[in-house]
């Protein structure tokens, strides 16, 4: 591995049953560097980023980031590392405003429940509240947000544990232009003044070009071509 | 919304100055003895509350911590002869452990599963203490059956109504211990698990510890809830421990309000003394809670603290925005914190 990587992932295999999803798959991304990922449906895109993100074991292979071997983390131990993701559907919490939910992630990682690395108090909170415009919002129940917010919410939770990567998955589909111009301007922000990678999995190919120096094309499980700008 | 904090407070010191005062009608023993232990399930409910509402575990095991340190206060000041308030301390520190072990059990499960897990293990518990399947039999050992274990008091004559004072107090201390913690960043945290565990546990949220700490704290309460109601009868009996009391607990959440401690105190509370007040014999009781239960759930889910939050917020609406409350925590949309 190159000293130089933030993530790898080495001879990922992953199957359902009978079903093989992921066959080998290996994959890096350095420090700062934005990634996308790109294949057609069915070809294990969300199988890779759940195994990436931990929320799904793989049946072979490895996952390092930063140096440490951390193929058996669970979700929420790499989010306190420094590796948080988005869901392609989100999943909002009905009963908590914007403001709580934003709060658990600013604060879940540094509580005693947590013990991570986030920053206490209100002041992170409003800040990430602000910089996705959703601050205006911010004592709204959660189960009554448009879906252009729930991703902007999505985005400012994986933001809240300032990381190092971030995994995205499909944060783009459904939204309309206005969201999707504001959201590019925001991971592109993210990416340039704060150094955070990104791998970020789409079915558009142009955005992809925009966003990405390299991309990674997945088919049947396997990566099968590497672009790069 | 200073009217509206200071309208909750009137309400609460209506609430408890009634049972301040609710002595002086002079009730016969029967009418006290229905009240001190009203007070207690209240207690108990809204102990059930912070596991099964704040958590969303549902749990109908509750009766085992509740139970355990019943037994554990009847054991320890009878048989091991320990002062009463140690025999307190350790019971319900004992019944925070067999919570955490619940929890660790349950952690990893949701919906029915943690309701069936709870449901097998509160009634091993229940058949342990009857004596009827494990522990008697001939030659064997039966530790209470159906009889229970006393409890050594260090009192004999109590000043009357010192009972009921007494649970009054502890009634209010552990109501308000529990709506700290369901408003503390803890209590944030459960309620977001509640909501979608897969986004709090991307969130660095541990959720399996966090379910646990629910348990151990809800279990703790419970205890302090069971030694009480050991000393208030005077035994520990397998009763402590049945399905019924653990049904009754989830029964006060859900007609009170889920998730809101103060609605499943009021509804113990108020259903307690109303059935158990009428005499009705434990089958007829039974039915009634299930049929309270049936109602609220087709007609008032939200219980009847939620449906009153829902009428008050569509009221708010038609009046015009709410200022935040002064935490700004305002789930109702407008203002600045």
């Amino acid at each position: 591995m190159n000293e130089n990587t933030l993530l790898s992932a080495e001879g990922i295999s992953k199957s359902f049953g009978a079903t093989r999803v992921l066959s080998g798959v290996t994959l890096s991304v350095a420090p700062g560097e934005p990634v996308g990922l790109f294949g057609p449906n069915g070809s294990g895109k969300t199988t890779l980023v759940n195994i990436l993100s931990g929320l799904l074991l793989p049946d072979a292979g490895t996952v390092r980031f930063d140096g440490k071997e951390i193929t058996r983390l669970p979700l929420d131990a790499r989010y306190r590392l420094g590796i948080a993701r988005t869901f392609q559907i989100p999943h909002p919490y009905p009963a908590l405003s914007l403001h709580e939910a934003l709060d658990v992630a600013v604060n879940a990682g540094r509580s005693k429940e947590g013990g991570g690395s986030g920053k206490d108090g209100e002041g992170p909170v409003e800040d990430l509240l602000e910089r996705t415009g959703l601050f205006n919002q911010r004592f709204v129940p959660c189960a009554q947000l448009s879906q252009g917010c729930l991703r902007r919410l999505e985005f400012a939770r994986a933001l809240a544990c300032r990381p190092k990567l971030l995994i995205l998955d499909e944060i783009f589909s459904a939204l309309s232009a206005a969201d999707e111009g504001d959201l590019t301007a925001l991971l592109r922000a993210a990416n340039r003044d704060e150094g955070t990678a990104f791998l970020l999995v789409s079915h558009n190919p142009p955005l992809l070009k925009t966003l990405c120096g390299r991309i990674l094309v997945l088919e049947e499980g396997r990566i099968v071509r590497e672009r790069t700008k | 919304m200073r009217d509206a904090v200071s309208f909750r407070g009137g309400w609460l010191a209506a609430g408890i100055g009634l049972l301040l005062l609710f002595p002086l009608s002079s009730p016969d023993a029967f009418f006290l003895d229905v009240f001190t232990t009203g007070l207690l399930l209240a207690a108990f409910a809204a102990s059930w509350d912070v596991v099964g509402g704040i958590s969303g575990q549902i749990t109908l095991g509750h009766a085992l911590p509740f139970g355990a340190a019943a037994y554990a206060c009847a054991l320890l000041t009878s048989l091991a002869g320990w002062p009463l308030p140690l025999a307190v301390a350790a019971s319900v520190l004992l019944a925070a452990v067999v919570g955490a072990g619940i929890g660790a059990l349950s952690a990893r499960l949701s919906g029915p599963f943690v309701a069936l897990l709870t449901l097998a293990l509160g009634e091993i518990a229940h058949e342990a203490a009857v004596g009827n399947t494990l522990l008697s039999g001939p030659g064997g050992y039966a530790w209470g059956g159906e009889g229970g274990i006393p409890v050594t008091l260090p009192w004999q004559d109590p000043p009357p109504f010192s009972s009921y004072y007494a649970t009054l107090v502890f009634l209010c201390l552990a109501t308000y211990g529990m709506l700290r913690f369901s408003r503390s960043r803890a209590g944030l945290i459960l309620r977001a698990v509640a909501g979608s565990p897969i986004t709090a546990q991307a969130s660095g949220v541990p959720i399996a510890r966090i379910r646990r700490l629910a348990f151990t704290v809800g279990s703790a309460f419970a205890g302090a809830a069971g030694a009480g109601f050991a000393l208030h009868v005077g035994r520990a009996t397998a009763v402590d421990l049945s399905l019924e009391l653990s049904f009754q607990a989830a029964t006060f959440a859900a007609v009170g309000g889920r998730g809101t401690i103060v609605g499943p105190v009021v509804a113990a509370l108020v259903l307690h003394v109303l059935f158990q007040g009428l005499s009705l014999p434990s089958s007829a009781r039974v039915l009634l809670y299930a049929l309270t239960l049936l109602v609220t759930l087709r007609f008032f889910p939200g219980g009847v603290v939620g449906t009153a939050r829902t009428l008050a917020s569509r009221l708010g609406r038609k009046a015009g925005p709410r200022p935040p409350r002064p935490n700004g925590r305002n789930r109702n949309g407008e203002g600045t914190p």
